[in-house]
């Protein structure tokens, strides 16, 4: 390696490790505190505990205790998994549909599934909370078809882009094999589509179950979501929060949807390798 | 039975173009037939309105005495073997070649059977459990071959399926699939690009231009009777010479004459060349029947041609010449035994027997 190569990677490393620990820090301090007795929070937020300090698990079992984090928790893993299920069954099927089906309607169609993307969820905010009420959505049920709305012009955007590159040709020897349109989507297109399936997957498990403002006029406090019930434990006096038990669920939200992440990262990895290489 | 028959298949696209114009085939059982042509003159096409992927526009297409047109692919009783193979990614080989017997209910025992089988025929039965990304190509290939076979059809189409191989291994599948065709006795419908292809494997070429067939006949006919300049030229390699030469009539011998050199005609082309007379015609004649040999040069000295050598390749064997006569290019291919060099001039002679004479506009066969 020649020292010009040298400067430009030590300079690159320096750049990368700095915006790493700007956007680590946070997740770090939270971690860091929720191990911390809450008097000595507000003090020190950036001592690292010591023997007086720490508590151990103490807050998390506050955390758990303080507002129905169990109920909650199970609520956002339901219509977490059930809207992403959802989101990838129909939007894929609806991605081919529309790139294999060359016509006015489904270009048509595709355009605006990429316009919902476009449009911010607070213009269409207290209309569709009174439609959606009104339809009976707003239960823990009944969101999962709201997510699909919301999720599907990504999904569609990312499933329509990956299957442009599939070569029709399978599609086709499919067709010769005995297959239907159905049983070739099934059998054939939905196994290759993997990588995409799960990219589509990861982001939108990532804003299903960090999303507050929508289980929050839907489902209000009554159905609260993760982030609903962390809300509500931030209300109150001066003094009267438990910040400790505060960071303890802040840590125990992050923690499914990061492992969730870590499992399906090597699974994106594969897709990426499998689609790079020529065959 | 699997004849297939076009009859007056016309293809034409949502655009507006029309590919394939009227056109007539009658396929026997059994048969290998080859679709060649350039690239564009709508021999894939032709493959895939049989195949039942692309519409027929107009026009009646006959599976043995079934009228198929409208019969959707998988009921077709056909198989088809792709250019780019189109194995499925996330199946194993067994997988690949045992999913149309599944799709068709065929019970489990006779499904292995009948793979396993295929799988030996083609010397793949090492690899059942590998996914095609671990595969070569010629072994992708031989799977896709593998399953196409396995459904025992009635009709196999093959669309270039020897195009994404090297030079080495496509003359290997030639041989594998030739021998295919006679192992399993059914229809072979075959496209590609290749005329060497076609001339070594098919009992009759369909030679296409522009949606249209220029001849369909055996390779030997197609080579050694081309009816128009196109097929002369596409067939055959390095392609015919085309000399542009006047018929004359000397002391009632006729002759071919250019500004460089003059052919005595054989008798058997004066009743068809007599509405010819002082006319400009195209004098087609191969590489091949071209001799630089003092033999042939010593036999006969009124049909030589003197060329001026601008380049000679040497291939092995023999040398291509690629020079002129007088204004006209020409190639002619000499045996390496003979003493050629670059930029001299050589005398040739012309195998009379071997000439075929084209009609300058319409470029058809006038004789030969």
């Amino acid at each position: 390696m020649n020292s010009d190569k040298r400067i430009k990677n030590g300079i690159t490393f320096v750049f990368l490790l700095f915006w790493s620990t700007v956007f680590l820090f946070p997740i770090y301090l939270v971690i860091l505190n929720s191990f911390k007795s809450k008097f000595n929070i507000v003090g020190s937020p950036f001592k690292f505990p010591d023997k007086d300090t720490f508590v151990g698990i103490e807050n998390y079992v506050n955390g758990i205790r303080m507002s129905d984090l169990i109920p909650s928790f199970l609520r956002t893993l339901i219509i977490t998994v059930g809207s992403v299920l959802v989101i990838v069954f129909f939007t894929s099927m609806a991605a081919w549909f529309i790139v294999r089906v060359k016509s006015k309607f489904t270009k048509t169609i595709y355009y605006l599934f990429l316009f919902s993307m476009i449009v911010p969820f607070q213009m269409v905010m207290f209309t569709m909370v009174y439609i959606c009420t009104k339809l009976g959505l707003n239960s823990v049920l009944g969101i999962i078809p709201v997510y699909l709305g919301f999720g599907s012009g990504m999904s569609v955007f990312l499933f329509a882009g990956f299957i442009r590159g599939l070569p029709l040709e399978i599609e086709e020897a499919a067709m010769i094999d005995g297959c239907g349109p159905i049983r070739t989507f099934f059998t054939v297109v939905f196994p290759m589509l993997k990588p995409t399936a799960i990219t589509v997957a990861i982001l939108n498990a990532m804003w299903i179950w960090n999303d507050f403002l929508l289980p929050y006029l839907l489902l209000g406090t009554q159905n609260k979501t993760l982030s609903v019930a962390i809300q509500i434990a931030t209300q109150g006096a001066y003094g009267s929060i438990d910040w400790g038990g505060f960071m303890a669920m802040l840590v125990l939200a992050i923690i499914p949807i990061v492992i969730f992440y870590l499992f399906c990262q090597k699974y994106i990895i594969k897709g990426v390798i499998d689609g790079a290489v020529k065959g | 039975m699997s004849t297939i028959k076009l009859q007056n298949i016309k293809k034409t696209y949502e655009d507006g173009t029309t590919v394939i114009e009227n056109l007539n085939l009658d396929i026997k059982d059994k048969e290998f037939i080859i679709l060649v042509g350039p690239s564009g003159c709508g021999k894939s096409t032709t493959l895939r309105m049989i195949a039942g992927l692309e519409e027929i526009t107009d026009g009646d297409l006959y599976i043995g005495d079934r009228r198929v047109n409208d019969v959707t692919p998988k009921d077709r009783d056909i198989a088809m073997v792709f250019q780019s193979y189109a194995l499925y990614p996330h199946m194993t080989v067994y997988k690949n070649m045992a999913f149309g017997l599944r799709n068709r209910k065929v019970p489990k025992d006779e499904i292995d059977r009948k793979v396993k089988e295929a799988a030996k025929m083609l010397d793949i039965e090492r690899y059942l459990n590998r996914k095609p990304r671990a595969l070569s190509g010629g072994q992708r290939q031989r799977v896709a071959l593998g399953r196409a076979m396995v459904r025992e059809p009635s009709v196999f189409l093959l669309d270039e399926p020897l195009s994404n191989l090297d030079a080495k291994l496509r003359t290997e599948m030639r041989g594998r699939i030739s021998m295919l065709h006679r192992k399993l006795q059914t229809t072979f419908v075959y496209v590609t690009h290749d005329q060497t292809e076609a001339m070594t494997m098919a009992d009759r070429i369909v030679v296409l231009k522009d949606g249209k067939v220029m001849q369909f006949d055996t390779p030997t006919e197609l080579y050694n009777h081309p009816q128009n300049m196109f097929v002369a030229g596409f067939i055959g390699s390095p392609q015919m010479n085309f000399l542009n030469v006047k018929i004359e009539v000397i002391k009632n011998k006729y002759a071919a004459v250019s500004d460089s050199f003059k052919i005595w005609l054989p008798e058997r082309m004066y009743d068809s060349l007599s509405l010819y007379r002082n006319k400009e015609v195209i004098l087609g004649i191969r590489p091949d029947d071209l001799h630089a040999e003092s033999f042939y040069i010593d036999r006969t000295s009124s049909d030589k041609i003197k060329i001026h050598i601008d380049i000679a390749e040497m291939t092995g064997s023999d040398y291509f010449l690629y020079g002129t006569a007088g204004t006209q290019k020409i190639t002619a291919k000499v045996p390496s035994t003979h003493t050629v060099s670059d930029d001299t001039d050589c005398d040739i002679t012309v195998d009379i027997d071997k000439i075929h004479i084209f009609d300058k506009i319409s470029e058809k066969l006038i004789c030969d």
